[in-house]
């Protein structure tokens, strides 16, 4: 794709300009299916090639940590290591060397660059309800309820609003599954069930 | 960002494939789009800097659904029509269990067809930016997604600056014909890939 055409969702047409920013739906040119389409200023935005780094001519200039024969235009944000121009990686108008890029997004130190997380309290919940459909299975469910619910507490939850109360229903829940299975165990020990 | 500054702006809707549910947050500077499988959560920002475009397509969502629940409750109907007793009897009721058992029959599909047809026309929602279209499936109704449109009109427009009617046209001609000798949206190059020791090979993360 070299220029900033809109294709049809449904046929894959190219839009005509006569379709865009309109008020009301508009017939698609090729397949009639009625259409919208908002554009903005980004659609027509040249985007710069990328720049490969200068070579260092003069002794005693920085030089990059990755690419030692070129020179150094700033530091990484994550590690402090010299760049050029090549390895500068901008996000969100920060600088990161590519290493640094990779470890955030693994390790999710950069937040922005987060795009998945785990719901430990979901499954702490579902581990400590669904199974008392079929009771015998609490006996062990409980215990790795009470475990995911208590090992994860502080473990990132959603990235959107949410709260403990999963975590503390799947305490309670399991909580209670424990003790009892716990009396129903000590009521059969000493004979008075 | 810190957590919770995230404003909710449509509830969760199954994607097609009915796994995952997909739901839209406002950010300061950046819509999120939330796939959730129930344990799992995955995120896409799109920030409003980068978004190029917004396609709304209408769909025939409400209409198939209308052809599916509209007979079904025009039978139900006519069958609990039919169990009524006639006006002026004085025997007792015989039919209370049939009429009761239409009635709820004809309520679970009543309800969602008035509902479907309440929320207003379908659509399908596409965003665009430079390297990506994405389907915003939470967003199936022309009326919610016109409305999130105006919401989200004036920040993408404090981020990228307004685009007139007018402009349109006049830009659109300039991008094409400049697309042969300037790159306007990253290309895919088929070129082999760099010798390491070039001077401009990319650093090898170790």
């Amino acid at each position: 794709m070299s220029a900033p055409l809109i294709q049809c969702p449904a046929c894959q047409a190219w839009l005509l300009e006569g379709v865009f920013n309109q008020p009301q739906l508009s017939p698609c040119p090729a397949c009639g299916v009625p259409l919208q389409v908002e554009v903005f200023p980004a659609l027509f935005r040249r985007i710069n090639p990328g720049q490969s780094g200068e070579i260092i001519m003069v002794d005693g200039e920085s030089s990059c940590f990755y690419h030692p024969q070129k020179r150094a235009v700033l530091p990484c944000q994550g590690c402090g290591r010299f760049l050029c121009a090549l390895c500068d990686c901008e996000l969100n108008g920060q600088h990161f060397c590519p290493a640094c890029l990779e470890t955030g997004k693994t390790k999710g130190k950069i937040k922005s660059l987060e795009n998945r997380r785990t719901l430990y309290d979901s499954i702490a919940l579902s581990l400590a309800v669904y199974p008392l459909l079929i009771f015998y299975f609490t006996l062990v469910t409980a215990p790795v309820a009470l475990f995911v619910a208590i090992r994860y507490w502080n473990a990132p939850r959603s990235i959107i609003r949410r709260t403990r109360i999963r975590y503390i229903v799947a305490i309670v829940l399991a909580s209670m599954q424990i003790a009892g299975w716990g009396f129903l165990f000590v009521a059969l020990a000493t004979h008075r069930f | 960002m810190p957590e919770n500054e995230y404003q909710r702006l449509t509830r969760a809707r199954s994607r097609t494939t009915f796994i995952s549910r997909s739901s839209l947050w406002l950010g300061k500077d950046h819509l999120l789009c939330v796939d959730s499988s129930g344990y799992t959560e995955t995120y896409k920002r799109f920030y409003f800097r980068d978004i190029q475009a917004v396609i709304l397509m209408a769909s025939k969502r409400r209409a198939i659904w209308n052809w599916v629940l509209g007979p079904l409750t025009a039978i139900l109907l006519v069958l609990l029509l039919g169990s009524l007793p006639y006006t002026g009897s004085t025997g007792p009721n015989s039919n209370l269990g049939e009429i009761v058992f239409f009635a709820f029959l004809g309520f679970v599909f009543a309800v969602p067809l008035l509902i479907n047809n309440l929320l207003g026309p379908s659509c399908v929602c596409h965003l665009r930016t430079a390297v990506q279209t994405e389907e915003l499936s939470s967003l199936n109704r022309l009326r919610r997604a016109r409305k999130l449109l105006n919401r989200i009109r004036p920040l993408i427009a404090a981020a990228q600056g307004e685009l007139s009617p007018g402009e349109i046209p006049a830009r659109l001609r300039a991008a094409v014909g400049s697309a042969d000798g300037t790159t306007m949206t990253p290309a895919v190059s088929a070129a082999p890939p760099p010798d390491a020791n070039h001077p401009d090979a990319p650093p090898v993360i170790t």
